[in-house]
């Protein structure tokens, strides 16, 4: 996690950090720590664990969002229901493919873009800072656009298409099930790479330029030297980007919900779109808690598998 | 020498592309919203601007309707970022710098709330607020923006307070400090990037939040631009002209305030989604 | 110290945002009621249309300044969500104080006990009701709503691009083929998820102009063979690229403002959002060329939200709103739709838009778009329905397996 530290140390204390190891000292009385932390642990406790006591609740009732004050208790009725319904399978199988191909999509354009802006040219810094701009813009705006781009009869992506003859039949993208997935996955990672470039941008800055020419010299392959010498140096920043790709996608909602609410037929449905779905269409907030808890379920298997792994390759690296 | 100039070209073009690829969609926010009916609706698209369709800004500007919007979308984010900082700050301080009973267990809270989604809470918050007299209220928003924002914020200031060495703690306190002058006088100052960064994020996770608002508010004089601009797509829609102006002004600022400050923010993120 | 600049930029930016959050926090007041004078919102999906919504705003400002003491808002709620937002807000004990539904929401609240009882406050003896869609305000002896706005459905189409309209199923399939080139689509109609509750209003006229019918009144008969003869109707249009693809019901009906489209199911509410969006189209619309004349209408009531604190002020605007003559300047604004009251047209309205009759003919054959016997299950069984409509649209499964899916499926709903 060394890249990581590095990025975190804002410039005005970078030379005042490298002197003497901070300790923890106790100070003050020993409810002084609980001063500076119970207004915002209250806060937490009161918008974030109240709320999430009252959904694991919810999963284990039956609760109509048009009266949402009177549950009836049923059990794990809620749990089995969603688990023996192909619809939901078909949830998870989107779920985990729209995770993995944000992931992938993410951190594979990024590593690129970021291979690309590493050497030095001129304007490099304009290049940098436009690359951004797709990070910056609201989500809401960004799936406005999006549809937009991608209207049948009007947007450009169609004609586009038909002018280079790769057109949709009836150019309707969003509601194909074949193409809306894909076309949603561009969008987010249209998002993503911005961001996931701007972090590999500086990981880059930590390899040793000499090195790899070194290895240049030596007569490897960029591809070769890439591996020797590049991707060690940055591939706890692309582990961390991994997880945090994984982490956002499956919580992303606007973009999803505002292109296709998770149609056609099912193609788009994620966890969290069908999670909402469930609590404001169909209204039954008793299975959209067991759906939600479900995802909870997942991310948190996600974050201790990283940890797992992150531990295991440190463990190599030492030995 | 002659392969070394082409794969130069080469990387020109690739960067030109890449650049390209990352503007486009804003510009062509741009172009629509500037493109006449004919245009719009014609068999070619047009694609450039049509500056004599520029009324189309004035127009969504004099309106009231999006300038209402953006105002609201600028108070609740406003309100998000100075309670998230304000709470932000305490908890990151408490965190680097004393060792307490629970203080592992409030790491993991901090980390363990950025996986819970919006959509998730929405429906007990909403019974919360309910109660509270919170909905269809702009303090409710804010107050749920900053329960979403504070961890990450909290997580990025505790980063930063603990890359001050803590012998300048010390020096502050042999002088007799307090702990919180401290904090306000000796750390406050050395970490302002960082606090910079975390009021960036958590201005724009207000600026652009969507499910709270729309689920919360009723009011339309108090709906944020977030909502206001999704609800575009109505039965009869507005002409797509102003919905892509109105958007194309709810974006720039955001996308000109991340130009300034894009390396804290990115970094801060990073940090603080992994820290403890 | 290169880094510099950044850094201040950084908190200079910082303070911006500190020093306008403590100016706006601090100026902003939340929503209530000042002055004695009681806020009343008003919620309606039509607020938002062009055309006709600044028309009803202007209309609610008359009552707002008829009278001191109540003010009605309008809040433009918009159709897509409509329902969801509203009925959330309502189970939860709160929400707008006076909706404008329309019929399968006004069924699902209705039953779920979220709309106040109109019998004591609103003496409806008073006015002229229209008989055939007020029985439909009235549950278990219980009066739930009145009528806002009624409207039939009819074809709309652009009398240039079409000089003799369609008569026939079969001819108004090849006219929808033959003006389908370039830019221009013969037909449009909804056909996308994200429009259910359009798309339900749209597959309402195959069906039941074809013979069919959702239900007997006791039983479901989603999968019955005259309702798969009107749905493939829909279906075999879709397939013929002769409408506009994914185009929402915002894009296509601009698209026929913009002469782009050359039919359209619509009800008559929509002669005046069409006017406002191009007043130099021409067009007009005739009866519905299927094979069965029935079709569905919009039946759009006004109710009271139980949980609102200002009731007997959103039932004195109700009455006002029931007076003859501010039900006549609802009518206009409405266009070809009917009101709560029996009206006459004006002769000037008549000569502007002669087709006003045809709406008025097609009363009696028009039906309000909910399953009958199981009105409060409408919108649950509209979404199981028209996904899997969209479902064969797509070619995942043909129709009659989507069909005899979506029977099985609102069965086991419906319990």
């Amino acid at each position: 996690m060394t890249v990581v530290e590095q990025q975190t140390r804002a410039p005005g204390s970078v030379s005042r950090r490298r002197r003497g190891r901070r300790r923890p000292s106790p100070q003050g009385s020993r409810w002084t720590p609980y001063l500076f932390l119970a207004p915002a642990a209250l806060f937490i406790l009161v918008f974030q664990a109240v709320p999430l006591a009252q959904e694991i609740f919810l999963s284990f009732t039956r609760t109509t969002l048009l009266n949402p004050t009177e549950s009836t208790w049923v059990g794990l009725d809620n749990f089995v229901r969603i688990f023996g319904d192909e619809d939901f399978h078909r949830t998870l199988r989107t779920t985990v493919v729209y995770v993995i191909a944000c992931v992938v999509g993410a951190v594979g354009a990024g590593l690129a873009v970021a291979l690309l802006l590493n050497r030095s040219f001129r304007g490099r810094g304009w290049a940098r800072a436009l690359v951004t701009v797709p990070w910056a813009a609201p989500g809401i705006a960004v799936a406005l656009i999006a549809t937009w781009m991608l209207n049948p009869q009007y947007g450009i992506v169609n004609r586009f298409l038909d002018a280079i003859g790769l057109g949709v039949p009836g150019g309707a993208i969003l509601d194909s099930p074949r193409y809306a997935l894909p076309a949603i996955l561009a969008t987010t990672i249209w998002q993503l790479f911005p961001f996931t470039s701007v972090v590999l941008l500086s990981a880059l800055q930590s390899v040793p330029k000499d090195l790899t020419e070194a290895a240049m010299v030596d007569g490897a392959g960029p591809w070769s030297a890439f591996r020797a010498v590049t991707w060690p140096v940055i591939r706890p920043t692309v582990g961390l980007l991994a997880l945090l790709m994984t982490i956002w996608s499956l919580r992303r909602f606007e973009l999803i919900w505002l292109m296709t609410k998770g149609g056609p037929v099912g193609a788009t449905e994620t966890l969290v779109i069908d999670l909402y779905s469930q609590a404001f269409d169909s209204k039954e907030l008793g299975s959209a808690a067991a759906i939600g808890m479900v995802g909870v379920v997942i991310s948190l298997i996600v974050i201790a598998g990283s940890r797992f792994v992150a531990r295991a390759a440190e463990k190599e690296d030492t030995r | 020498m002659k392969g070394l100039r082409i794969g130069l070209t080469l990387r020109v073009v690739a960067v030109i592309v890449v650049l390209g690829l990352a503007v486009f969609p804003l510009y062509w926010m741009f172009v629509t919203a500037l493109t006449s009916n004919a245009d719009l609706f014609g068999q070619d698209a047009r694609l450039i601007p049509d500056f004599s369709q520029f009324g189309v800004f004035v127009d969504a500007l004099a309106d009231g309707k999006a300038t209402g919007w953006l105002l609201n979308s600028l108070t609740i984010a406003a309100g998000t970022t100075v309670l998230s900082i304000g709470l932000g700050i305490p908890l990151g301080y408490a965190l680097s710098r004393f060792r307490f009973r629970g203080k592992a267990v409030m790491t993991i809270v901090l980390l363990f709330t950025q996986m819970l989604p919006e959509a998730l809470m929405v429906v007990p918050l909403f019974a919360l607020f309910r109660r509270f007299e919170l909905l269809d209220s702009l303090t409710g928003l804010v107050l749920a923006n900053s329960a979403f924002v504070l961890p990450i914020v909290a997580l990025i200031l505790k980063g930063a307070i603990d890359g001050i060495p803590n012998e300048l703690d010390e020096a502050g306190r042999v002088d007799g400090a307090r702990p919180f002058t401290v904090l306000t006088r000796i750390n406050i100052p050395l970490i302002a990037p960082s606090i910079a960064a975390s009021a960036v994020i958590a201005f724009f996770h207000a600026w652009n939040e969507y499910v709270f608002a729309v689920t919360f508010i009723f009011n339309p004089e108090i709906q944020p631009a977030s909502v206001g601009i999704a609800n575009f797509i109505g039965e009869l829609g507005t002409p797509i002209q102003t919905v892509m102006a109105v958007a194309f002004m709810f974006t720039l600022p955001a996308v000109v305030f991340y130009l300034f400050v894009q390396r804290y923010v990115v970094a801060g993120m990073t940090a603080g989604a992994v820290k403890g | 110290m290169k880094t510099l600049p950044f850094h201040r930029r950084a908190t200079a930016a910082t303070s911006i945002i500190a020093l306008t959050a403590a100016l706006l926090v601090g100026c902003t007041s939340d929503s209530g009621s000042e002055d004695g004078v009681t806020t009343v919102t008003f919620a309606a999906s039509t607020f938002g249309d062009p055309g006709r919504g600044p028309q009803l705003l202007e209309w609610l400002d008359e009552f707002n300044t008829s009278q001191n003491a109540i003010r009605v808002a309008a809040a433009a709620v918009p159709y897509p969500t409509f329902g969801q937002t509203v009925l959330t807000q309502m189970g939860s004990g709160r929400g707008p104080d006076l909706i404008r539904f329309d019929m399968p929401e006004f069924e699902a609240a209705s039953e779920a006990g979220l709309i106040a009882p109109l019998d004591d406050v609103i003496d409806v003896s008073k006015y002229k009701l229209l008989e055939q869609p007020d029985k439909f305000m009235i549950h278990g002896g219980v009066r739930h709503g009145i009528i806002f706005e009624a409207s039939n459905y009819a074809m709309f189409y652009n009398a240039d691009l079409i000089p003799n309209p369609p008569t026939n199923y079969q001819e108004f399939f090849d006219t929808a083929r033959s003006l389908t080139k370039g830019d221009v689509f013969g037909l449009a109609f909804r056909q996308t998820e994200a429009e259910e509750a359009g798309v339900w209003q749209d597959i309402f006229n195959y069906v039941y102009g074809f013979g069919g019918a959702w239900s007997d009144g006791t039983n479901l008969t989603i999968n019955s063979p005259k309702n798969l003869e009107g749905l493939q109707a829909y279906k075999d249009l879709y397939d013929a690229n002769v409408i506009p693809r994914g185009a929402d019901a915002a894009t296509f009906r601009r698209m026929f403002a913009e002469g782009k489209v050359g039919m359209e199911l619509n009800n008559g509410g929509y002669v005046t959002a069409t006017r406002g969006q191009n007043a130099d189209l021409n067009f007009s619309v005739a009866p519905i060329p299927f094979p069965v004349r029935s079709q569905g209408s919009i039946l759009a009531p006004i109710v009271i939200n139980k949980a609102s604190p200002a009731q007997d002020a959103a039932a004195t605007f109700i009455r006002w709103a029931l007076e003859p003559e501010n039900q006549v300047k609802l009518q206009e604004i409405l266009g070809a739709s009917s009101v709560a009251t029996v009206t006459e047209r004006s002769a000037e309205s008549l000569q502007e838009t002669p087709f006003l009759t045809v709406f008025d003919e097609l009363t009696p054959s028009s039906l309000p778009q909910i399953v009958l016997g199981f009105e409060a299950k409408t919108p649950d069984i509209r979404k199981v329905v028209v996904q899997n409509v969209i479902a064969a649209l797509q070619g995942t499964v043909d129709l009659k397996t989507a069909l005899d899916r979506a029977q099985q499926q609102a069965t086991e709903l419906v319990g």
